[in-house]
């Protein structure tokens, strides 16, 4: 299983992917959820960088670092698809994170420079809102995208990844699991 | 992917759109100055007293066409990338006060030598906006090839250079009878991005991403006739106002490079935050946009040591500093505001709402 769906596989075959330069529009996505549960609660679920269980596509996360800057984790995709991560930023007070993808095939996610804010905010004592936003190019570097890795397609996976992810997070929260 | 192969047609579409574009009319520039010379030209069916009113009018309005800025209230234009407009905000009322539409994703602007036309570029049209700031109406639609993004303006001929940034080039365009018209282009390293022009309009600055270097153009001869290796990745391009020293901020070296321009060498280097943008100068220091450390790093000029990091907002990437030297704005793309620094004391003193990703990439104060 991959973060999205590639539509047109073969499409991808005459692309090549040699140029450095990232397209020059980045692209932003923010999606948020409430939870009826305390904060403290789930920030131990999504503050814990080592442990990306919460979002469905992830089968397994390795890393080393703890919760500290600097901080590499790698999750390993229902399917066997990879991705490499860094936490940048770690604000347990705010309860705040700030991460980074340092590597991942633009067949699993369509972007490049990927960074992305995790905020956790106590509404009540027993309601919590959680905001998920990613800062991004697309997936294809230069001029043209071909439609699987145009701006467009970026921003949808993303999006469906943010939305699983936080939907699965109230689930498990308010199971208590 | 060959984009030599594709500049031909491209060329021919953007003279196509030229031609197209040429029925709309520019408002006169004579305009503003008219009423005061048809009043002059009438005087001598006018009693003598009405004849020196309108000769003190005459000379208070020379006057104040001679002084070096017009009295107008500050204002920052803004690229709102996301919401496909340009902004404009005053800065004393410290809002939003008039939005003009400019489709495909504007993120460069520059400003004509009188300060009163805005050259946007569009890297997703792909094209360039000319935004006539007395209307706030886009008075000129260009298609552009590759992708237009870092842009600059020759302070003495006007003459408008654009960066390509998915190419090696920087295309030159020429005002001419109020329209911009296609001047060729100038090679230059590859991606280029931010790019100015010294204040006598004979060299022309640009900063090559994936070339690690500056290229400097001979304006006159139109070509390059020197590199000046710098830091990794130069993204945005600054020059001080005497045009003897220019500033990239290296985007994924962290650091900025110091070029001693007449000497067409780097003569120092500045550790900023992460992935720094662009710089800007006053009041003896420059201030550099950290893009991953929502973050300005402040440095002084003489020393070349950092005086202090200031926290702004998310992803800051244009900034600029205030006729008066003592603000600067940075646009906060991620959080949708501009950041109003004091350069005295290092503070964040306001923040300004704006629309969809504020970028402000190039001169966006007047």
């Amino acid at each position: 299983m991959r973060f999205m769906r590639l539509a047109a596989v073969a499409a991808l075959a005459t692309v090549s992917f040699t140029a450095q330069a990232h397209g020059p529009t980045r692209q932003k996505i923010s999606e948020s959820v409430e939870i009826d549960a305390p904060a403290d609660k789930v920030w131990a679920v999504v503050g814990n960088f080592q442990d990306g269980s919460w979002i469905p596509v992830v089968e397994k996360t390795e890393g080393k670092g703890g919760n500290e800057p600097k901080a590499t984790r790698t999750l390993t995709l229902k399917g066997g698809a990879t991705v490499e991560e860094e936490l940048a930023k770690y604000d347990a007070d705010k309860k705040a994170l700030m991460y980074r993808i340092n590597k991942v095939d633009v067949k699993t996610l369509p972007v490049n420079d990927y960074s992305s804010n995790i905020e956790v905010e106590a509404e009540g004592a027993n309601k919590t809102k959680v905001t998920w936003r990613g800062a991004f190019y697309r997936g294809y570097m230069n001029n043209d995208p071909p439609p699987d890795l145009n701006d467009e397609a970026s921003k949808k996976a993303v999006q469906g990844l943010y939305r699983a992810g936080l939907d699965n997070l109230k689930a498990k929260v308010e199971k208590g699991s | 992917m060959n984009l030599i192969g594709r500049m031909r047609p491209v060329g021919g579409r953007l003279r196509a759109g030229l031609l197209a574009l040429s029925r709309a009319r520019l408002p006169s520039p004579l305009c503003g100055g008219g009423w005061a010379g048809r009043q002059a030209g009438s005087v001598g069916t006018k009693s003598r007293r009405e004849g020196r009113d309108i000769l003190r009018l005459v000379l208070a309005l020379a006057l104040l066409a001679a002084l070096p800025h017009p009295a107008r209230a500050a204002e920052a234009l803004v690229t709102v990338q996301g919401d496909n407009a340009v902004e404009v905000v005053d800065l004393d009322a410290a809002k939003v006060v008039r939005r003009i539409p400019v489709s495909g994703s504007p993120a460069g602007i520059a400003l004509s030598p009188g300060r009163d036309t805005a050259y946007v570029t569009r890297p997703d049209l792909p094209g360039l906006a000319v935004i006539d700031l007395r209307t706030d109406t886009v008075t000129q639609d260009l298609k552009l090839p590759g992708g237009p993004l870092g842009i600059g303006v020759d302070p003495r001929a006007g003459t408008v250079y654009v960066a390509d940034w998915y190419a090696a080039r920087v295309l030159v365009l020429r005002p001419e009878g109020g329209k911009l018209v296609a001047d060729g282009e100038i090679a230059v390293g590859q991606s280029p991005s931010g790019l100015a022009v010294t204040p006598d309009g004979a060299t022309l600055l640009v900063a090559n991403r994936e070339a690690d270097s500056v290229s400097v153009v001979d304006i006159a001869a139109r070509r390059e006739v020197a590199r000046v290796p710098v830091g990794k990745h130069p993204f945005g391009l600054t020059l001080d106002a005497e045009g003897k020293r220019a500033y990239t901020a290296n985007v994924t070296g962290d650091d900025v490079s110091v070029i001693d321009v007449p000497a067409r060498r780097e003569v120092g280097r500045v550790k900023t935050g992460e992935r720094p943008y662009v710089v800007a100068l006053a009041g003896g220091r420059g201030f550099v946009t950290d893009q991953y450390g929502n973050s300005v790093t402040a440095f002084d000029l003489a020393t070349l040591k950092s005086v202090g990091t200031i926290d702004v907002g998310d992803h800051p990437e244009g900034i600029g500093a205030a006729r008066d030297g003592r603000h600067l704005y940075v646009a906060n793309w991620g959080s949708n505001t501009l950041s109003v620094i004091d350069a005295g004391t290092l503070k964040v003193v306001r923040e300004i709402p704006t629309g969809d990703g504020p970028r402000a990439f190039g001169d966006f104060l007047r």
